[in-house]
């Protein structure tokens, strides 16, 4: 499957609180368990194989975290902290960064990792389409990177934007190596992108593993880390294994030491024999982006009416197994900070409230088949979803339930499995051509409302807007809430931003995006990085 | 001279087949709903949306999307004469290398299911049909069972039995000859089952004729029999079928890839046509078509093995 994953961030203290991150503890816990020991090879199970190692994917960037570093990482309280960077300042009204580099760090092609070198990635990423989703997180506000010295650079911003340092902890802001990057080949690039992280790509067989090994000068992790100094680990062998039942079966034989994407079905299991990780992704959560422009659901009435009509959180603790928690809040999920549980509450399954609202919208008369109608024309529903990367069997699953309870209430729902090179290469792009579809986009910060809400204008078309949602008041709302200085008032907006897009019924929620993990007992310290939810091995070490 | 020719006509025929191919999928990628840089630009951020013109120009210049259909042909064309495949657009190197390093596990993988099948049919055949009602029944219900099962739940059960359970075989085994014993099975049991179908009604036509009598009448064992006289004729239907069966286990090998985590081009087939990497579909497409003309002279030629009359013929 799939993901999409674009940005989440500052896990806030609440996500904390949710059990955002609930290493689940095994009695073995931190230390008591064993002798620790050094050297050994990791095999990590993933699931899917991204066409190249960096890029603005969340699959490169699960891969690019272990090679590249970035100038900051996210605490697990959301704090921003020192990685490449010592320390930063932010001038008086916010528009420009300084940041210090760590002394006498170096690529692992020898070159330093200085100033001009950071200041190039940022030209990269955003003038030279280095990284889309680098660009599209800082873009409406990203000015210009320069060198003051070889330890300082200032990156210079049209308006304040205080998402700024959350969003640069993603995986896709990952340094690389100009150098490198300018004397070889797009392959070589590609395959082995040169950074100053704790492992370097030693080789890639293609449709099986990628081979890391450790970087024996490592001198630059995050304060994050949990030790100091090069891997523990010689090795990790990043392992694409797509089917989940040879994925986790391979956890039980010691094939593997830690599996990605535990099938829900095994995940009772895995608690109970291994260390069990599991990640509310902030961001956008799975939900349905509602067709406000063309179709039944370009009134409200019945959008919201659609919303009320179907149980879905008790579909989703169906479907899922309780492993993965239900999310009524369209726009943002509940590790995301910012994230208003209010907003979450509204529309709880109420069908006699959904069949006023349709008789309200004049939906009022009905067919042979059951199916509301207004002058003749039934109440049918194009539901396109990515089937196979976006939604999973279980992910469908969910969906069928809710069709069904939609049919009580007079929807027609057509679900439409939509497949990769179908919805990638457009075809399900045009308004005309489905009402509802759900995805989602992780980010560590509320300002993924921008990037999705902007409205889409003629000069500045927003296509991630895939409610076809103008809202002015929306609009003013966030951009505010982007450059608002005081972390308590900026929630406050984003909240009502959230509010807006709820009771518009915009987008309908589903559920939270999750990273789950199974870890081999006698494995340590393996740890999840906040922005996006990728695993961290260069801390990790075995015990015996 | 009449051999030189026929020899050239095959060849000719060949290459047509190859280039038929080749322009169909060219065609056919061409066909699918959307745009090509749209693709590849929701495919390097993972998301699905469209995007602006600005946005998508470099792309369009890089790989000549915005030639005309005509001329992207041609230059396709050209560089197949000049024995180059292009470039990925998804993985930045020479479709040549992609597929070169996927394409012996998958060779072995299917061509190993291949044989082991036929091992496994014959097998049975010669163990079972006309061995009294019981034998024969068991090894009928055998055939029809394990013929309808897909590759998926083959996988699924061989792997949790033997791999989970008694841990003989490694789940992720790679291109190892030991982690590809389940791999193989997995294919080649259900194929096993359609071979024997139509092996075992052959069998029972021609033991029924008048010189497997004549045969026995002379005093030859049962055994002799069946595997000198019998089975020459009754294999000639599943050596046809075994043409077709290299394709479809090709599409098996997809699923099997992927439970077991082997590497192979049909994996790389199903990523490359969900990212529309034209190159690489196109590669992968001729190569096999490739691998079925040789397939289908392969077995021209154990038919007249098999039957030396079908030899003479020509």
């Amino acid at each position: 499957m799939t993901r999409l994953r674009r940005r989440a961030a500052l896990a806030g203290a609440a996500l904390l609180a949710g059990g955002a991150l609930a290493a689940c503890g095994d009695n073995a816990g931190t230390a008591g368990g064993g002798t620790p020991t050094t050297g050994g090879t990791i095999i990590y199970g993933h699931v899917q194989e991204p066409p190249c190692i960096f890029g603005g994917w969340i699959q490169q960037a699960y891969i690019s975290r272990q090679v590249l570093d970035g100038l900051v990482a996210m605490a697990d309280d959301g704090g921003i902290k020192p990685w490449l960077a010592t320390e930063w300042k932010a001038s008086p009204d916010g528009t420009k960064y300084t940041f210090t580099l760590k002394d006498g760090v170096k690529f692992t092609d020898g070159t330093p990792v200085d100033a001009a070198a950071v200041a190039w990635n940022f030209d990269y990423w955003e003038n030279h389409g280095g990284n889309s989703t680098a660009k599209v997180s800082i873009d409406p506000y990203y000015k210009a990177a320069k060198a003051l010295d070889a330890t300082h650079v200032e990156i210079s911003l049209n308006k304040p934007y205080p998402p700024f340092l959350p969003l640069i902890t993603q995986g896709y802001f990952g340094i690389q190596s100009p150098t490198a990057f300018k004397s070889r080949t797009e392959k070589e690039n590609c395959e082995k992108p040169i950074g100053s992280g704790g492992f370097v790509v030693k080789e890639w067989k293609h449709g099986e593993e990628v081979v890391l090994t450790k970087n024996p000068a490592y001198a630059s992790w995050p304060a994050t880390a949990k030790h100091e100094g090069p891997a523990i680990v010689d090795e990790v062998r990043w392992k694409f294994v797509a089917d989940g039942v040879s994925r986790y079966a391979s956890l039980s034989t010691g094939e593997s030491h830690v599996v990605y994407e535990v099938p829900t079905v095994n995940w009772k299991d895995a608690e109970s024999k291994y260390q069990t990780i599991r990640y509310i992704t902030p961001g956008k959560p799975v939900s349905f982006y509602i067709n406000t422009k063309v179709g039944p659901f370009s009134d409200k009435l019945v959008r919201q009416a659609f919303a009320y009509g179907a149980d879905r959180k008790s579909a989703v603790e169906a479907g899922f197994h309780g492993v993965i928690p239900y999310e009524g809040n369209p726009a943002v999920s509940q590790a995301t900070p910012g994230y208003d549980a209010e907003v979450a509450k509204a529309y709880a399954y109420d069908p006699a409230k959904a069949g006023q609202l349709l008789d309200q919208a004049g939906w009022t008369a009905r067919n042979a088949a059951g199916v509301r109608t207004k002058n003749g024309a039934p109440l049918t529903i194009k539901l396109v979803y990515g089937a196979g990367f976006i939604f999973t069997q279980e992910g469908s699953t969910v969906l069928q339930v809710l069709q069904e309870q939609w049919k009580q209430i007079g929807f027609e729902v057509k679900l439409i499995p939509a497949t990769q090179a179908e919805l990638w290469g457009g075809k399900y792009s045009d308004p005309s051509t489905f009402d509802a579809t759900p995805s989602y986009w992780t980010s560590p910060s509320s300002a993924i409302l921008w990037i999705v809400w902007r409205p889409s204008t003629p000069d500045n078309p927003n296509f991630s807007n895939r409610s076809f949602f103008n809202n002015e008041t929306l609009s003013q709302t966030i951009q505010q809430a982007n450059t608002e200085a005081e972390a308590a008032k900026a929630n406050a907006l984003y909240g009502q931003a959230q509010k807006i897009i709820q009771d518009d019924a915009a987008g309908i929620g589903l559920y939270t995006q999750n990273s789950t993990y199974a870890v081999a007992r006698n494995l340590k310290d393996v740890w999840l990085e906040k922005s996006q939810g990728e695993p961290v091995f260069s801390d990790a070490y075995f015990t015996k | 001279m009449n051999q030189v020719w026929r020899i050239a006509v095959k060849v000719a025929a060949s290459v047509a087949v190859i280039l038929a191919a080749a322009s169909v999928t060219f065609f056919a990628q061409l066909a699918v709903p959307g745009d090509r840089a749209t693709a590849l630009m929701n495919l390097q951020t993972g998301q699905e949306k469209l995007w602006t013109a600005e946005e998508l120009a470099p792309l369009n210049e890089r790989f000549g999307f915005d030639d005309p259909i005509l001329v992207q042909y041609l230059h396709y064309l050209t560089g197949l004469f000049q024995g180059d495949l292009g470039t990925s657009y998804t993985q930045k190197r020479p479709v040549a290398d992609v597929i070169g390093g996927q394409l012996p596990p998958s060779l072995i993988l299917t061509v190993a299911a291949l044989a082991v099948a036929w091992l496994l049919a014959l097998g049975m055949t010669l163990l079972t049909v006309k061995r009294g009602r019981f034998l024969s029944g068991l090894g009928s219900a055998w055939e029809a069972l394990t013929a309808s099962l897909p590759h998926y739940w083959v996988g699924v059960v061989l792997l949790v039995v033997f791999a989970v359970q008694l841990r003989m075989f490694p789940i992720i085994g790679g291109t190892s000859a030991w982690g590809s014993v389940l791999p193989v099975l997995t294919l080649a049991i259900p194929l096993a089952g359609f071979l024997g179908q139509v092996t075992r009604d052959e069998f029972v036509q021609v033991l029924r004729q008048p010189f497997v009598t004549t045969a026995r009448s002379r005093g030859m064992s049962d055994l002799g029999v069946r595997l000198r006289h019998v089975l020459r004729h009754a294999v000639l239907p599943a050596i046809t079928l075994s043409g077709w069966a290299l394709g479809a286990l090709v599409s098996g090998a997809v699923i099997t890839e992927n439970i077991f985590g082997r590497p192979g081009i049909g994996q790389v087939l199903v990523t490359a046509v969900n990212t529309r990497d034209l190159p690489t579909v196109s590669g992968i497409v001729l190569v096999v078509a490739a691998i079925y003309v040789v397939a289908n002279l392969l077995v021209d030629l154990a038919y007249a093995v098999v039957d030396p009359r079908l030899a003479g013929a020509r």
